[in-house]
């Protein structure tokens, strides 16, 4: 750049050297001005919040959501559970002895023979008997045999003619007022170390029907 | 170079604190400070995996696992209010009042079941009610598992788990690989004891076991056993077994013995009563066994039904008089009259016409001294000593069934050979297949079938044994069903008394059976040993046969086939 100014500088005098000035090329000034700071700074300081912020709130949702899941395994599990109580007392209710003590209880009787009615001509098939309820069979083991030195000597006592006929129903008053008494009996001859709710249940309903299956033995050895 | 001076002794004190506590923390005491890390750290659980259950043909569960809690007390604590307490716990969970006091108030102990294997649900309840009125020292602990329905129905066949979880007897023990599935583990980050939302956490989850099908019916399995249990003590025996197959199939539908346990309280049986007598105990089957000589006998086309055979009251063989269990003189029976009053005469001398092997042959063709294969270790197989070892004395009494001992299965499947139309199915217990703990493979879908004797000789017998039921000619008369054509034979056998090995004047009575007798659906196989009201096979299986069998024909609705019965003579 020096180089071609040089040469007029020496040729040419110096007048309107002012205008020469003037006309000298010069570096123009920056026309892009610097970007306003004032956004930039508010971005940044958005997404620090913002980012700030998010990550609280998603922190609260996952302890939140946490919550809400511990809750629900809490209740799923509780659920379960009622869903398994209630399938265990099904499977107690369809269990085939309940089921025969109950249907025993009713006063029903396995019948002896099997015989069938063919629907399409009217037709019965084997022969049809009455089921008597001698012909069933015990579903309950006797009672256990109580030793004999446990056994209380019997006492017989006359019963006055006036008294007597009505057997069933003392033998059942008698039978509650030394409820307690049995009980505790029956307490006593059963195990010590373990005792489920379900089988003492179970052993429960056996007692009861035992009674009933000794008065219907009586019964019927009577009838016969 | 003051200031660097000064700088560089700064660092230097610091860096020497850094190290003492290193020192501090690695070099005196690291294994306190290493608990502790772990303490706060990883935490590991472990995710038990649900055992599979035992269910019967029909789906009906014979075991299953279940969540379940007991209640426990402390008595120290519960003494003061046990009378409160245990009201509410006998309300509650349906226990007996005067136990649980009783348990309440036992002195010297912190640790009383009050009830056991309660749901759960169940057992929180109680605890929270009695919490909430203030009442302490009850508490539950986990309680599982396993539980058992019908308590002691087909217990003999399914066995148990342990309290602590171990399979102990039966198939919980043979398949136990099946049923345990795998426990899985959950690791995961705690802090302060609570689970760390974002923390580290890895599961693998637990392989719950599969369930296993029996070919058992329970309704049949529980009226058999009621039927077996009634049979053995009104005849006051020592034990029973009662078998019952799909002549079929070969498929167990019910395998009964007695006396047996109650599958939920192990505890209190004995040892001996916790395997299936049915297949390990072995006696002599007796008559019973003159079926499977007389359809030999008519496969091999030596006799006929309406062979005539002429009966002395008794006669002498070797060194022994062979006699039958009435005296009589000289008799004029048919085969058919041999079999139907069960003449071990009449027997002998129609097996004179075999030589030993062919008898030989024929009873191990029905399975006789060989073992079944249902899986268990150590099942038996009888005894059914090599014809080479039989002098003519052995035969004869081979032939009506003594000198010869069998299991209860095993005679039930050699009489289904019968009913099956001379095709010798192996029973099964496991519907399907599945692989024992040993290894083997067993099920309905690996047995096999093989032919002993031939269609006519099977049905031929089976005509024979429907003599035994008739009301006027046979030994069992209680045997039969009314409007069905019942085929059976009884059985009563002298037994060897373990000590002396010899005879002992005890018994074995049986009766096995099949119907309808034109076309068999089932066979019952009852046996009781030394019973002691002086009954035979006829008047102790007799009854228990036709129970059984009426509940079946009942129950799977089988009509009588309506084919009128055949009239052989029994004497000529």
């Amino acid at each position: 750049m020096s180089t071609p100014l040089s040469q007029p500088r020496s040729r040419v005098p110096r007048i309107a050297e002012a205008a020469v000035e003037r006309a000298r090329l010069s570096v123009v000034p920056r026309t892009t001005r610097r970007a306003p700071k004032v956004p930039f700074v508010t971005l940044v300081s958005l997404l620090l919040f913002g980012g700030i912020a998010g990550l609280l709130l998603f922190n609260t949702t996952m302890q939140q959501s946490s919550f809400v899941a511990s809750s629900m395994e809490v209740q799923a599990a509780e659920l379960a559970g009622k869903e398994e109580s209630l399938r265990m007392e099904l499977d107690r209710l369809r269990d085939p002895q309940t089921v025969a003590a109950k249907a025993k209880r009713l006063g029903m009787v396995p019948s002896d023979n099997p015989a069938f009615l063919r629907l399409a001509d009217g037709k019965v098939l084997g022969r049809p008997t009455v089921a008597e309820p001698s012909t069933g069979f015990r579903i309950t083991p006797p009672p256990p045999v109580k030793p004999e030195s446990l056994r209380p000597r019997t006492v017989i006592a006359e019963v006055p003619e006036a008294n007597r006929g009505d057997g069933e129903r003392a033998d059942s008053a008698r039978r509650s007022s030394t409820r307690r008494d049995s009980a505790r009996r029956a307490g006593s001859r059963r195990d010590t170390t373990a005792g489920s709710g379900a089988a003492s249940r179970a052993r429960g309903a056996e007692r009861r029907t035992t009674g009933r299956d000794r008065n219907g033995a009586d019964r019927s050895g009577r009838a016969r | 170079m003051l200031r660097l001076r000064v700088g560089f002794i700064l660092i230097a004190m610091v860096v020497s604190v850094f190290g003492a506590r290193l020192f501090q923390l690695q070099g005196i005491d690291p294994k306190a400070y290493a608990a502790r890390a772990e303490a706060v750290g990883l935490q590991t659980i472990t995710l038990p995996a649900t055992r599979g259950s035992i269910v019967d043909r029909n789906g009906e569960p014979l075991a299953e696992s279940a969540d379940g809690l007991m209640v426990v007390a402390d008595p120290m604590m519960t003494v003061d209010d046990a009378r409160e307490i245990a009201r509410i716990v006998a309300e509650d969970l349906d226990v007996d009042y005067f136990e649980t006091l009783d348990r309440l108030r036992r002195p010297d102990t912190r640790f009383q079941y009050l009830a056991r294997r309660v749901p759960a649900p169940d057992a929180r309840a109680l605890v929270e009610r009695l919490e909430e009125l203030g009442y302490e020292g009850v508490d539950t602990r986990r309680d599982p598992v396993r539980s058992y329905p019908s308590d002691d129905v087909a217990a003999n066949v399914v066995g148990f788990v342990a309290g602590d979880g171990e399979a102990k007897q039966g198939f919980e023990k043979i398949f136990d690989q099946q049923l345990a599935g795998k426990d899985g583990t959950a690791t995961y980050e705690t802090g302060g004891g609570q689970r760390l939302p974002l923390g580290d956490n890895s599961v693998d989850p637990p392989v719950d076991g599969e369930d296993l099908t029996l070919t058992i019916d329970r309704d049949v399995q529980w009226y058999t056993q009621r039927v077996l249990r009634q049979a053995v003590e009104d005849a006051r025996g020592e034990s029973g077994s009662a078998v019952v197959l799909d002549s079929r199939t070969g498929e167990i539908l019910a395998l009964a013995d007695h006396p047996t346990f109650d599958a939920n309280q192990p505890m209190l049986a004995s040892k001996n009563d916790m395997w299936p007598r049915s297949l390990f105990d072995v006696y002599e089957p007796g008559s019973v066994q003159k079926v499977l000589t007389a359809a030999s006998l008519v496969d091999a086309g030596k006799v006929t039904p309406d062979t005539r055979i002429t009966v002395p009251g008794q006669i002498q063989r070797q060194d022994r008089t062979i006699g039958d269990y009435w005296d009589h003189g000289r008799l004029r029976l048919t085969l058919t009259g041999v079999i139907a009053k069960s003449s071990n005469i009449g027997t002998v001398l129609a097996a004179d016409e075999f030589s030993p092997k062919e008898l030989y042959d024929y009873l191990s063709g029905f399975g006789l001294g060989q073992v079944p294969g249902l899986g268990y270790p150590g099942e038996s197989g009888g005894l059914l000593p090599s014809w080479k070892t039989w002098s003519q004395i052995n035969q004869d009494t081979i032939a009506f069934g003594q000198g010869v001992s069998v299991t209860a299965l095993q005679m039930a499947t050699a009489v289904n050979a019968i009913a099956n139309g001379g095709v010798l199915v192996e029973p099964s217990l496991v519907k399907g297949s599945a692989t024992t703990s040993g290894g083997a493979v067993v099920g309905t879908e690996t047995s096999s079938s093989r032919r002993v004797v031939s269609e006519s000789a099977a049905r031929m017998t089976a005509e024979m044994m429907e003599a035994v039921t008739d009301p006027e000619e046979g030994t069992a008369p209680a045997a039969a069903i009314e409007g069905y054509r019942v085929a059976g034979k009884t059985g009563t056998a002298q037994r060897v008394g373990e000590e002396c090995g010899c005879y002992d004047g005890t018994f074995t009575v049986s009766f096995a059976g099949f119907a309808p007798a034109d076309d068999p659906r089932f066979v019952v196989y009852v046996v009781v040993q030394d019973p002691k009201n002086g009954g035979g096979g006829g008047s102790i299986g007799g009854p228990a046969f036709h129970e059984i069998m009426s509940y079946l024909l009942r129950k799977y609705a089988v009509p009588p086939t309506g084919a009128p019965a055949p009239d052989n003579p029994v004497e000529w």
